[in-house]
This record gives C-alpha cells, sequence and structure tokens, in this order.
C-alpha cells in the first residue's frame, strides 16, 4: 500500500479583512461556524481530503490575514499554490472592489508559470444577511470579465454552497496541478472549470434572495 | 426506595454534571482536532457517563434483565418501538456475529467492571466512582466498551434513543430513576445532541493513505520511542497512570496522553508505512528479535526507514502490528479479550527504533548449518551497548537487509568494508569462509575459525563532514602500504573527526594481522620517516583550523550577537517566587516610593509579578511610572494621563460623528442604486427622490457594522432621550461648514444595546423601517439615515467636558457605568448623563477645527478596521465575551487618532487586551499601551524590526542549534523564520493563554533591564528548543511547523519555556563573556 502518489493541492484564500476567509475555511473542513475567530496573523492552514474524479487528493487550504500592509509576507505563503480563492463580503461593496488587486497582488507574488490561464474562484460571502450591497450581477460580470472565473453565493455562518465552492476548487486546483505536468492538456481543464461554474450558476443566483 | 432523597439528587446531579463534562469535552476535542475519533478516550467516557446515567434505577427485575448490568439488553427491548434502537440492535447483532469474541463485553458484564454497578441498592455511589473507574476500565478496552452507546453515537441516533427513553421511562424505571425524572431526562437527552451531530471517524478508511498528523499526535509519539527500554516494572505503571489522567485531567497534552492505547497503536503502525517524509527501504514481516528479558524470540515486523534527515531501522512485535484492529494474541485464544488488551501495552516496551547514526557496528552471524541462509545480526551503538539479537528467517534476508541498509546510508555514509565492493562483482553474500576478503581486512570480532557459523563486522560509517571523510580516507588509503603509518595517522584524525576514531580500533586489530607485517617490514625505515611528517603536518594542520574555526565561530558570535543580551550577568538569587506582595511592599520606603529599580526587574524576570500587584506593578514596567516616583507625582501621572486621554477622545468622537454622517449619505446611495438597479431585495427601500447618480466605485464607508438591524426594537421613552441629545448635537453640527443639512423636525435617533451590536460581525447597517417611515426627499435622506449608535452616548456627553471640565469631571464618575449603559440602557444613567446638556458646547467649534477630506477618509477607514477587530478580540476570554470591547474600541481608536499617519493594524488589538485586562481602565491601558507601542511598533509592517528578528534568529540557531538550522535549510530553507512572524508582531500573545501571556510579557519588560532587549528572540528559540526533537525526528518543513505550532497554540508549558528562554540568554552571555 502507500505506493499511489499523494496528491497535494495548495488552495490559497484572499480578500479583505472580516470578508470571512477563516470561516469559510473553517466551514468547509469542520463544518462548523464560531463568530468567535480571532484576526489572522500571519497564516494558518487547514487541511482535507477530497475525492475529485475518483482520486483522493488532500486539499491544504491557507488562510491568510486580510489586512493589504500584511501582504508583504504573501510570497511565502502563495508559492506552489495551485488554485487562488477571492472572498468577498456581499454586504461591503469595498471588498468586492478589492478584489482587483488582491487578484493581481497575487499573480505578482505567486508569479504562477500561466498566470493567464491560473484557476481563481470567487466568493461573495455572508449571503445570509439581509443588507446585501454587491448585486450578483456586478460579481458575475466582474468574473467574466477575468477569464470567466467561476463565482459563488457563499454563508459561511449558514453553510450555504460552501461544499460545491470548494469541490470547484479542488476541482480547478487538480485541473491545473495536472498541467504543470502536461500543458497541451490545458483546455479540457478549462471546460472542465467553466461547466462547473455554468451548473453552479443557477444554485448561486437561488440563494440570493 | 423511598422518595426523593438528598442524596438522591446529589447522585442525579453528580451523573448529569459528568455527562455534561464528557459532552463539553467531545465538543472541545471536536474543535480543536477537527475531528473525534472513534476510538477516542472522550467518546468512551462520555459512553461511560451515559451508560452510567442509563443503568441507574433501571428496572432489571421487571424487565428480565436482573442478569445483567448492562443496558444493552435495554436496548433489544425497545428496538421494537424504537426504530433508532432497532436500527443500531441490529447493527451490533452484525457485529457480534462477525465477532464473537465482542459479545463478552458489549455488555458491560466484564470481569473488570467496578462491582458498584451491579448492584441496583448502593446505586447512590455510582455517579462518583463511574467518572475514574469506568474511563479507567475503558481504557484498556477501548473498542469494545459500551458498543451500544458508541453505536447509537456513531450513526448520530443516541439521543434519539434516550429520547424514547425518557418518554417511556415509567416502563423500564423506577420512578426516582434519573431518566424518569421530568428535569434530568429531558436534560440528558437534549445534552446528547451536541455529540450526536459530530462526524467520527475511524481515520484509516479506504481513501485515507495517510494523514497528516496533529501537533498532539507528534507530541505523543515522541513519548513512545522513550519508553522503549524494556523494563518489567513499568508495565503496571503505564496502565495506572492511563486510568489516572484519562478522566482526571483536562488539559491539553495530559488529556492526550491519556488517549487509548488503540489509537496511538493505529497512528505508530501508520508511521511504519511509507509516507511523505520517510521512503520505505525495506519491510520484513516475522523477524524475531529476543529482547533481555524475554524467554523466547518474538516474531515481529523488521522495516528500514530513510527520511531525509535519519535512517531508521524499526522492529514491532506482531501483536503491535495487528493491534489496532483486532486482537490476534496466538496466545490469548483462550483467554480473556480485556486480558489480552491489558497485555498487549507491554509490548511497547520491546518496539525497537533505532537510528543508524547511532550504530558503529552491525555484526552479522550466519548460521551455515542450515543451508546458509538464515542469519543473525547484532547492532552496536556508540556507546557499546548490544540492542537485541535480529533473527532473519531463511531466504537470504539478512543479505538483502544489509545491501538495503548499505543503499540507505549512501551517499552520506556507507559499511565499511562495503558489502559489494568484493571484487567489484558486488552482493556476494555469503562470502567463502576463506575469502581473501577476510584476510584484506575484515576481521572477525568471535575469531571463530571453524567454518560452522561465520562472522563478519561492518562498520558504519557516517561522514558528517564530506571533507573529514574525504581526508580520513585518502590517508587510509596511504595506510594501505604502510600500516604504522595508517595507524597513526588515524589517531593524528580522531581527535576532530568521529569516523576516524571508529577507525582506530579497526586498525589496531588489522596490524596484528601477521601477513601484513611481512609485508611492510620490507620499507620500515622509510615509512616511519614519512609516518613522522605526515603526522605532524596533520596535526599542525588541524589544531590550525580548529583554532581558526574556533576563532571564526566566536567572532561571528560576538558581531552578530553581542549586541542581542547584555554582558553581566544578574543572578538569580532568591527570585524564586518573583515579585509577591510581600515583596512589593517592602520594596516601597516609608513614602510609597519605589526606588530599587534592578532588584524589581531581577525579580520579575526570574519570577513573575503576583497576580493581584500586576495592576500596580505594571506602569512600572512599561515605563508609564518610573522608579523613584511618590504617590502624588503618580496620582498626578495618571491624571494627566487621564485628561489627555478624554481630551483626544472627544476630538475623535467628535470626527466620527462626521465621518458617520458621511457614512450614512453614501449608505443612503448605495441602498438606491441597489435598489434601483433591481437586484436589491429588500422591497422595503424606497428608491424614489434619492439621488442614484452617486459614484458607487468611490465609496470608502460603505461597511458599517455599527447597528443592529437584528434588534430594531428600542423602548421609546430611551429613544426619545436619545432625540433630545442628538438634536442639539445635530443642530451644532449644522453650523458646520462641512455638513449643513436642514436639521428634519422629524429626526430619528436608533440606538442598540451595545453586546447585540458586538455579536453579529459587522452585519447590520441600514435600518430598512426607518427609511419607510420618512419621506425620501433627496436633501432629508442624508438625516435621516443617520444612526447613531452606542458610540453616539458617549459623543453627545464627552464633547460638552472638553469645554467644561468640571462637567467632565462629573461624568468620570459614571464613566464607568457607560458601559454598561451602554448594554442595559437604564433609564437612571441616561438622566445623570443628560445633565450637563446645558452646557453643551459644540465639539468641532471647540477645537476650532474643519477637517480635511482625507483625514476624514483615513479615520473613517481605520474606525472600521477597529471595529472589525474589536469585535473579534478574544471574545472566548472572560473579558471580552460581552462587556469591555467599547473600552476596547476606545483605547485603541485614540492611539490610532494621534497616529494616523501609521493607522490601525492589525494584532494592536491583541496587545491591547492583556492591558485592559489587568488595569480595566481605560486611560491607564492608554498610556501603557503608548509605551509598549514604543517598542513593538516597529514590528508591524511598516517598521524593520520583525526583518532584524528575523535575522537574528538566523544566527542565533546557526550558533545555538546547528542541527535545527540544516534541517530548516535543507527542508526548503525556511530559514526565514515567517512562521515565527505572530510570536514577534504580538510578543507570543496568540500563542499562550491569558495567564501565560501576563507571565511572559512581564519577563520580555524586565528583560530589557535585566539581561537582553532582545528577550523574544531566546523566548522563540526555547520554543524551538522545547520541540527540538519533535521537530528533528518528523523532519519538518515549512507547512509542517506551521501546522505544528499553530495546533500547539495556547498549549505550551510555559514556565519550562521561559526558564529555558533565560538559560539561553544566559548561554550566550557566558559564550560571549569567555573571551
Amino acid at each position: 500500500m502507500a505506493t499511489r502518489k499523494k496528491v497535494l493541492l495548495k488552495v490559497i484564500i484572499l480578500g479583505d479583512s472580516s470578508v470571512g476567509k477563516t470561516s469559510l475555511m473553517n466551514q468547509y473542513v469542520n463544518k462548523r461556524f464560531s463568530n468567535q475567530y480571532k484576526a489572522t496573523i500571519g497564516a494558518d492552514f487547514l487541511t482535507k481530503e477530497v475525492v475529485v474524479d475518483d482520486r483522493v487528493v488532500t486539499m491544504q487550504i491557507w488562510d491568510t490575514a486580510g489586512q493589504e500592509r500584511f501582504q508583504s509576507l504573501g510570497v511565502a505563503f502563495y508559492r506552489g499554490a495551485d488554485c487562488c480563492v477571492l472572498v468577498f463580503d456581499t454586504t461591503a461593496p469595498n471588498t468586492f472592489k478589492n478584489l482587483d488587486s488582491w487578484r493581481d497582488e497575487f499573480l505578482i507574488q505567486a508569479s504562477p508559470r500561466n498566470p493567464e490561464h491560473f484557476p481563481f474562484v470567487v466568493l461573495g460571502n455572508k449571503v445570509d444577511l439581509e443588507n446585501r450591497a454587491v448585486s450578483t450581477k456586478r460579481a458575475q460580470q466582474w468574473c467574466q470579465s477575468k477569464n470567466d472565473i467561476p463565482y459563488f453565493e457563499t454563508s459561511a455562518k449558514e453553510g450555504i454552497n460552501v461544499d460545491i465552492a470548494f469541490q470547484t476548487i479542488a476541482k480547478n486546483a487538480l485541473a491545473q496541478e495536472s498541467d504543470e505536468g502536461i500543458d497541451s492538456a490545458f483546455s479540457p481543464s478549462l471546460t472542465l472549470g467553466s461547466s462547473s461554474d455554468s451548473n453552479n450558476r443557477p444554485n448561486s443566483s437561488d440563494c440570493s434572495c | 426506595m423511598l422518595g426523593q432523597s438528598t442524596s438522591d439528587i446529589e447522585m442525579k446531579e453528580r451523573l448529569i454534571a459528568n455527562v455534561k463534562k464528557e459532552v463539553k469535552q467531545i465538543m472541545e476535542e471536536s474543535v480543536t482536532k477537527k475531528f473525534v475519533h472513534e476510538d477516542s478516550s472522550t467518546v468512551v467516557s462520555l459512553c461511560g457517563a451515559v451508560e452510567a446515567c442509563l443503568s441507574q434505577g433501571l428496572r432489571r427485575r421487571a424487565l428480565g434483565l436482573f442478569k445483567t448490568s448492562s443496558t444493552t439488553a435495554l436496548l433489544h427491548k425497545i428496538s421494537n418501538q424504537c426504530d433508532e434502537a432497532a436500527y443500531v440492535s441490529k447493527k451490533i447483532h452484525e457485529i457480534e456475529a462477525t465477532d464473537p469474541s465482542k459479545r463478552s463485553s458489549s455488555s458491560s458484564d466484564s470481569i473488570i467492571k467496578p462491582p458498584i454497578l451491579t448492584k441496583k441498592g448502593s446505586s447512590s455511589s455510582v455517579g462518583g466512582t463511574s467518572s475514574t473507574n469506568a474511563s479507567g476500565v475503558v481504557n484498556s478496552t477501548p473498542t469494545i466498551k459500551y458498543l451500544w452507546i458508541r453505536i447509537a453515537l456513531y450513526e448520530k441516533k443516541l439521543a434519539r434513543i434516550i429520547d424514547h427513553l425518557v418518554t417511556n421511562a415509567n416502563r423500564y424505571y423506577d420512578k426516582d430513576a434519573l431518566v424518569a425524572d421530568p428535569d434530568y431526562g429531558s436534560i440528558l437527552s437534549s445534552l446528547l445532541v451536541g455529540p450526536c451531530a459530530l462526524e467520527y471517524t475511524r481515520a484509516k478508511t479506504n481513501d485515507h493513505f495517510w494523514t497528516d498528523p496533529t501537533a498532539n499526535d507528534l507530541v505523543q509519539r515522541h513519548i513512545i520511542p522513550s519508553q522503549s527500554t524494556p523494563q518489567a516494572t513499568r508495565r503496571p505503571m503505564l496502565n495506572i497512570k492511563r486510568i489516572h489522567t484519562s478522566s482526571t485531567d483536562d488539559s491539553g497534552i495530559s488529556t492526550y496522553k491519556s488517549s487509548s492505547p488503540a489509537s496511538t497503536a493505529k497512528d505508530y503502525v501508520e508511521s511504519l508505512h511509507q509516507n511523505s517524509r520517510a521512503t520505505l527501504l525495506y519491510g520484513k514481516n516475522n523477524v524475531l528479535v529476543h529482547p533481555k528479558d524475554v524467554a523466547e524470540p518474538m516474531p515481529g515486523y523488521l522495516s528500514l526507514h530513510q527520511s531525509i534527515a535519519s535512517l531508521t531501522i524499526k522492529w514491532t512485535p506482531n501483536q503491535l502490528m495487528n493491534g489496532y484492529n483486532e486482537q490476534s494474541l496466538p496466545s490469548s485464544a483462550g483467554s480473556i479479550v480485556s486480558a489480552s488488551d491489558v497485555d498487549k501495552s507491554f509490548y511497547w516496551a520491546y518496539v525497537m527504533n533505532i537510528n543508524v547514526d547511532d550504530i558503529v557496528y552491525v555484526h552479522c552471524h550466519q548460521n551455515r548449518s542450515s543451508e546458509e541462509t538464515s542469519g543473525t545480526i547484532i547492532l552496536v551503538g556508540h556507546d557499546g551497548v548490544q540492542r537485541p539479537p535480529i533473527h532473519f528467517p531463511e531466504g537470504g534476508h539478512m543479505a538483502q537487509f544489509l545491501s538495503c541498509l548499505e543503499t540507505g546510508l549512501l551517499p552520506n555514509g556507507q559499511l565499511d568494508p562495503p558489502i559489494w565492493s568484493h571484487k567489484g562483482i558486488g552482493r556476494i553474500f555469503p562470502w567463502p569462509a576463506k575469502s581473501r576478503r577476510r584476510i584484506g581486512g575484515l576481521p572477525s570480532l568471535l575469531e571463530n575459525n571453524d567454518e560452522m557459523p561465520i562472522d563478519y563486522v561492518f562498520r558504519v560509517v557516517n561522514k558528517s563532514n564530506p571533507e573529514e571523510f574525504l581526508a580520513t580516507h585518502s590517508i587510509m588509503e596511504i595506510g594501505r602500504t604502510s600500516p604504522y603509518r595508517r595507524h597513526l595517522s588515524s589517531c593524528s584524525t580522531n581527535e576532530s573527526s568521529d569516523c576516524s576514531s571508529k577507525s582506530i580500533s579497526l586498525d589496531l586489530v588489522e596490524n596484528t594481522s601477521g601477513q601484513q607485517q611481512q609485508q611492510h617490514q620490507t620499507n620500515q625505515v622509510t615509512s616511519i620517516a614519512l609516518v613522522c611528517t605526515t603526522m605532524k603536518r596533520q596535526i599542525i594542520s588541524r589544531a590550525f583550523y580548529g583554532w581558526l574555526a574556533y576563532c571564526r565561530h566566536l567572532s561571528t558570535v560576538r558581531t552578530h550577537l553581542s549586541g542581542l543580551v547584555h554582558g553581566r550577568i544578574t543572578p538569580d538569587i532568591g527570585a524564586d517566587n518573583g515579585l509577591t506582595k510581600e515583596r512589593w511592599r517592602e520594596l516601597h520606603d516609608e513614602n510609597g516610593v519605589v526606588s530599587q529599580e534592578s532588584e524589581v526587574y531581577r525579580l520579575v524576570y526570574y519570577g513573575t509579578v503576583s497576580h493581584e500587584i500586576r495592576k500596580e506593578v505594571w506602569p512600572y514596567l512599561l515605563g508609564h511610572y518610573t522608579f523613584g516616583m511618590t504617590p502624588s507625582e503618580r496620582k498626578e501621572l495618571d491624571e494627566n494621563t487621564r485628561h489627555y486621554y478624554e481630551t483626544t477622545m472627544s476630538e475623535w468622537l467628535a470626527v466620527e460623528a462626521i465621518v458617520r454622517q458621511l457614512d450614512k449619505e453614501k449608505t443612503a446611495h448605495a441602498v438606491a442604486k441597489l435598489s434601483s438597479g433591481g437586484s436589491a431585495s429588500d422591497s422595503k427601500v424606497k428608491s424614489n427622490g434619492v439621488d442614484v447618480d452617486v459614484e458607487m466605485e468611490n465609496e470608502v464607508f460603505e461597511e458599517n457594522g455599527f447597528s443592529d438591524l437584528s434588534d430594531p426594537e428600542v423602548e421609546d421613552e430611551k429613544t426619545a432621550k436619545h432625540e433630545n441629545a442628538m438634536e442639539i448635537y445635530e443642530a451644532e453640527q449644522k453650523d458646520e461648514t462641512l455638513t449643513a443639512p436642514p436639521v428634519g423636525p422629524n429626526l430619528e435617533l436608533k440606538s442598540s444595546p451595545s453586546n447585540s451590536s458586538y455579536e453579529t460581525v459587522g452585519t447590520d447597517f441600514v435600518d430598512y423601517v426607518d427609511k419607510e417611515n420618512f419621506p425620501m426627499s433627496p436633501k432629508l435622506t442624508n438625516l435621516t439615515a443617520v444612526i447613531v449608535t452606542d458610540a453616539s452616548i458617549d459623543m453627545t456627553n464627552l464633547p460638552q467636558s472638553d469645554s467644561n471640565s468640571i462637567a467632565f469631571d462629573e461624568i468620570n464618575g459614571t464613566r464607568d457605568n457607560l458601559e454598561t449603559v451602554n448594554e442595559e440602557l437604564s433609564p437612571n444613567s441616561l438622566d445623570a448623563l443628560q445633565e450637563p446638556k446645558s452646557s453643551c458646547v459644540s465639539p468641532a467649534s471647540s477645537n476650532g477645527g474643519i477637517y480635511s477630506s482625507e483625514m476624514l477618509e483615513n479615520f473613517g477607514l481605520n474606525l472600521h478596521r477597529i471595529e472589525k477587530d474589536v469585535q473579534r478580540c478574544d471574545r472566548n476570554f472572560w473579558y471580552f465575551a460581552n462587556d469591555n470591547l467599547d473600552k476596547l474600541r476606545n483605547v485603541i481608536t485614540t492611539y490610532v487618532y494621534e497616529h494616523l499617519d501609521i493607522g490601525y493594524m492589525q494584532g494592536m488589538c491583541d496587545l491591547l487586551a492583556p492591558l485592559l485586562v489587568i488595569f480595566d481602565d481605560e486611560s491607564l491601558s492608554y498610556g501603557c499601551f503608548c509605551r509598549l507601542m514604543e517598542r513593538m511598533i516597529e514590528n508591524f509592517p511598516n517598521g524593520g524590526a520583525m526583518d532584524m528578528h528575523f535575522a537574528n534568529m538566523r544566527s542565533l540557531i546557526q550558533i545555538l542549534d546547528s542541527e535545527m538550522y540544516d534541517l530548516m535549510h535543507a527542508h526548503g530553507d525556511y530559514t526565514h523564520f515567517y512562521f515565527c512572524y505572530r510570536w514577534f508582531l504580538l510578543d507570543f500573545k496568540r500563542e499562550l493563554l491569558y495567564a501565560d501571556v501576563f507571565a511572559v510579557w512581564e519577563c520580555i519588560w524586565s528583560a530589557k533591564h535585566v539581561s537582553s532587549g532582545h528577550f523574544v528572540l531566546f523566548l522563540a528559540l526555547a520554543l524551538l528548543e522545547n520541540y527540538r526533537d519533535i521537530i528533528l525526528s518528523n523532519s519538518m518543513d515549512f507547512t509542517d511547523i506551521i501546522k505544528f505550532f499553530n495546533e500547539m497554540a495556547e498549549r505550551h508549558n510555559v514556565s519550562q519555556i521561559l526558564k529555558t528562554a533565560r538559560n539561553l540568554v544566559l548561554q550566550l552571555q557566558t559564550l560571549i563573556e569567555n573571551k
């Protein structure tokens, strides 16, 4: 036994402070929500075993500090990432606005081999709250403009869409990782990403009410 | 039984309390360990507690259950009425069918069960004993006890079954039974709802090839090998220990120690497999090992693991290999299962875990009589101690093992002589008895000249330093022609080289070989001359290089590190108890002045401060008070600080009010835009008439977490009072040039209890109901959208004092109430606050200030950041659970307002929180926080201290623990030390529990005056050193170490770490001193 190569997917969660990065990670990995999470200082990660296309892979999900001042530390953590999750707070337009800079910052610091096609996933968190300020349409538009990034509207508190979002993250990360070996195999992974994306869209707009 | 006697109630209380405790523990475990293992000891003890509750007052006789004390029969009994019970019952039948051995103990009639449980009459003592006895017993038979309760728990049906029992209690239980009690019964079933919602794993499913061990696992695994010396006396000790720790200890590590042996066994067995860190080079089962105190050789699994750092030979008795699944002791077929379980634990004593680095010689004894293939290997360590012999079965396994061992040693070591160097053919094994090889230098220690057993000795050469290794070997090559010289030259090298010292013994043996002696007598004279010169050269060069290296090392230490510690070493005599209350009183002179500065620092450094005087001592330690201040001076300083603090606070409160108003405007626009875009879900918001042209992209202040939509009802009376105050404030605002909207007649003020606004994290900000109530003219929107929150209560009052200090003093009396006011809004304190209203002066005008829009924007941004972090600062610590968050916010905001160029940065809250907990006083906390931040601010991203810390850590660890440094360097090079970031940024505040934070901080502060201004570095080193063996043996890389320390947070043994840190300082001090 144990001869099979272990697949490790490194996933980085980025976004402004208090958009719910730690909560999303914990909701996904530990299936629980707490309002007692402290502001993340430095970085932490959790691992979770997931089955993607009948393969067992280990997701290593990195939770980072949200305040932009601390980004300089990022390079040590971003390196070797297979997927980047951008999170914003649907009740706070600024956090959405900053997605651009988070994405750019990540691409600069992580310098992935193929930045154009590096898998991102965008999560609009806190949809359980009523004071919504970023519309689904606006978020989707932005995602489409950035090479069709998959978009999910989640609630870490209620566990809405969290699993499905991370399943997509794992899928896209895995596609990214297998790309690293064979560069020509890139196009199928793109369809994989966008198909799961379109599958999940109805889902995500359902819960925005 | 008669009625409800008090002892009866007490007993029930105890039973329930016990369940509560276990439920709490299991929930905690699920949070901390991310999952609960099915074999976890907490599961067992929970089941035990439940069983105790269920068996109390059970009508065994009536139910025909009197033969058994177990509740298993009860389960089967109710299975025809309760679906869940039927399901679990079926499951148990299945399990018992597949493994009859479990049957006997699935009902708790097993022999070890405490006798009290069987006696109905004496049931009052059940609660008291079950917690210790039951779980203690259980630990020895972890997988079997309380089978049905376990299954029900795993299947998440336990709560329902208990519920069924409670509702139908009259059928199964005595009237006064716990389950039949209307209160306790429902408490019991509702307690179990939580654990029933958890996920239980067996960790090793088909999908799991291996998982990363938790920090606790690592700590635990580290404990196992250290127990590996076989000692008969140890066996009972282990069991007793487990029993005691299992239910009494609930501190992190010790709880872990008590976790069931089965899960430990599982971890160990898993560690024998190939994993990410270690390659399995060799594995063979049924290899016999003969431990010293055992009569017969025991079969077991021999394996050879290569990790980057080391090569390890492991041998595990068969009994442990299948240990965690099933018991398959051949000898225990007829014996009781639980007994064999108990036995099993002592097999741990026989586990061999040998680092090849520790081995000098490998003795091979081949048994020629039996087909030339079976053999025995004895490993001899540096210390000369022989490890138990390893008997390989027939089939060339010994040869295979040796060649695997040799492969494993490459490239940094080898077997000497190499197995496969023989004539270049390689791996010829066994060699003929009179092979040339043997003549050529492979001595037989046992000197058996007959042909029966053939023995070989291999030396394990480990070249820690490649150059030295080469040097030795070049000498040895020359030595081949001249044994005298070789002997001497290798002697000359032994002082510095480990491997060459090993070679001496070999050389000596070699020199006795008659054949060789004949050879070199021919050129004896020349060789002696040659030997002398070479020896001279060797000695001189070695000495020189040794001296040079030492000088370099010292110069590095001096130039780079001498700045880190003080030159003078302060003795720790009599400082063990630290600064106690009595000692502190003694240090005051008759005027109440403390002037013995260095003594205070010394006491605190070596022994920390007693908690009750921290409030008095900390201002000194932080430099807020200076030593030698008289009480009146201190009081004056406090007054000044408070005045300054309150003045500053009133200033920023005024600015905050403006910022908030701007916020509301933008919020209104945002909402309007959203609703006009049709995507807003709330139909209550009317977009008519609201100006939607404002560009949303420019909005800064949209996120607002201050008011609470979820709690919109505020009593009218109170609202009205606020309204009054607010109107005045608004009237003043009107005069300002910055915001001059007409005051609407229907100004609405909303206030929300502070605790609820903090309970949701940055949530609600627009009150739709309000909106609906008011006409939405574009101009009025500005005002109607204003929502003033708790902070505004301060705001309406504090500005007044700005110009009227007498009024302020009045308020000061109620300042403490303010916090509670926010929460309770009690009419009384509100009235008190309203009093000085008449003397109200516009806060902004008193300052004479018009604020620039950049400043407002900047401050607003910081306010939001502060708010977000205050809300989630140590909410699990009692002090901040509900109250006191406003104090935190006020002090932080005051500090940030004073340092707007730097602004708020994450971590500041963490640094302030312990100060506030100690002082419970805003202005004093503020004063001390400013002092603290003088040093700490440099650690934040805009300062340079963090990089300096990392660089210093690098130098320190290189000098004090080069092995650790090499490991860090080899495993992805994390000598950038980013994993220490949080440690340094927050002075270890997140790594430790509050009580420990206090102690550590005091040490850091006083260390500056006693031993080192960089004590944090030594604390960090101490943390690393404390887990050194775990870090090294697991060859941790960057991610491992981050995970390890994140998981170990708040579990460190702080007194140990402080001690280590102080010793490290001392170590460096002496190193520098010894010039």
